[in-house]
């Protein structure tokens, strides 16, 4: 429950930032693990690297020790990481049909594109609107 | 500063982009997204042509040899230099390349500017520095696993494609304070836009 508290706290949080998102920032990703893992990262897996891929294991070797929110705040981060990543990558086809609608004569590239989307918001709807929130990118 | 007129060229663009968060407008070090996105997007068709394996040999031959600090900058550093860059603040444990929890969250944001569809087809040199305590071998070596550290956590935790990634350390060879080596403004982590993973892709 308090994870779930949090994790919609931050949220709200993207929320008033101005970033609209369905799914957690990077960012947000990071200070979450940080918040509620770094404390026994710290002590148990000092010798450990985050970007390894090896931490989660060394924290379940230390599974009496380590606080139950950690391991419950790191699965939710990589279900949002992993969420967050496929939308990025279904968005452009997704968002297919509206960019041939409303951003037929934009070239593609810099971004380009999703400008055009987001100068779009008021007509963009459905998948595409979802794939894009998801995205982080709305 | 050419780059600040690069910079300044990218701005709207990226204003119009990040208009929610504010800017602080003499910020040192970037550590919103909108900062990181700002200091990336800045890139012009003339910026030069980085060759990261050849700024790693660079490096590696000039502790080598031991050769004096130069008192200008190479050119292939004044190349590197050049390009759309910030500069980050990554706490890592002392004389280690692990990164400090306190500091997922900086990388995060790094990677939350890849994503974007701006940075999208870019490539990206991940560049470690020391200030010039201690040997120099030891630098070169220390700023190498800590900037791979930075390139693995962004591969492995934020999901950014490893091949739009190129890890250098530095070590302390190229010194941003080169009047006070032992200044602590030496030692940092500079991420540069080194140019296009694909050929952008044309107009439909």
């Amino acid at each position: 429950m308090t994870r779930l508290m949090l994790l919609a706290g931050m949220i709200l949080a993207g929320l008033t930032m101005g970033a609209s998102a369905q799914t957690l920032s990077y960012a947000e990703a990071g200070a979450l693990i940080a918040k509620s893992c770094g404390p026994s990262i710290e002590k148990y897996c000092s010798k450990e690297n985050i970007g390894t891929g090896k931490i989660m294991d060394c924290l379940k070797s230390h599974q009496a020790d380590v606080p139950p929110q950690c391991f419950a705040d790191f699965s939710a981060v990589f279900a949002s990481i992993n969420k967050r990543v496929a939308a990025q990558g279904d968005a452009y086809k997704a968002c297919n049909a509206d960019i041939r609608a409303y951003c037929s004569g934009v070239a593609p590239g810099d971004g380009n594109i999703l400008s055009c989307l987001v100068d779009s918001k008021a007509v963009v709807k459905g998948t595409c609107k979802q794939v894009l929130l998801d995205a982080g990118w709305y | 500063m050419s780059s600040l007129i690069r910079l300044a060229s990218a701005a709207a663009l990226a204003a119009a982009l990040c208009a929610p968060l504010s800017l602080p407008a003499s910020a040192q070090t970037a550590t919103s997204y909108g900062q990181i996105i700002q200091g990336l997007t800045a890139v012009t068709t003339d910026s030069p042509v980085i060759d990261a394996q050849a700024l790693r040999n660079w490096a590696q031959n000039s502790v080598a040899q031991n050769a004096a600090i130069p008192p200008t900058q190479p050119e292939i550093v004044k190349k590197l230099f050049s390009l759309a860059q910030i500069t980050v603040q990554i706490q890592f444990a002392l004389n280690s390349a692990i990164i400090r929890p306190e500091s997922y969250e900086a990388i995060g944001s790094i990677a939350d500017a890849m994503h974007h569809p701006i940075l999208w087809n870019y490539r990206f040199a991940v560049v470690g520095n020391t200030d010039a305590t201690g040997t120099r071998a030891y630098n070169l070596k220390l700023s190498q696993e800590r900037a791979q550290a930075i390139v693995d956590a962004l591969v492995t935790l934020y999901r950014v494609d490893p091949a739009r990634l190129e890890a250098v350390g530095l070590g302390q060879e190229a010194l941003q304070n080169a009047k006070n080596p032992d200044d602590p403004i030496n030692r940092r982590v500079q991420i540069f836009n080194i140019g296009t993973l694909k050929p952008m892709p044309s107009a439909q």
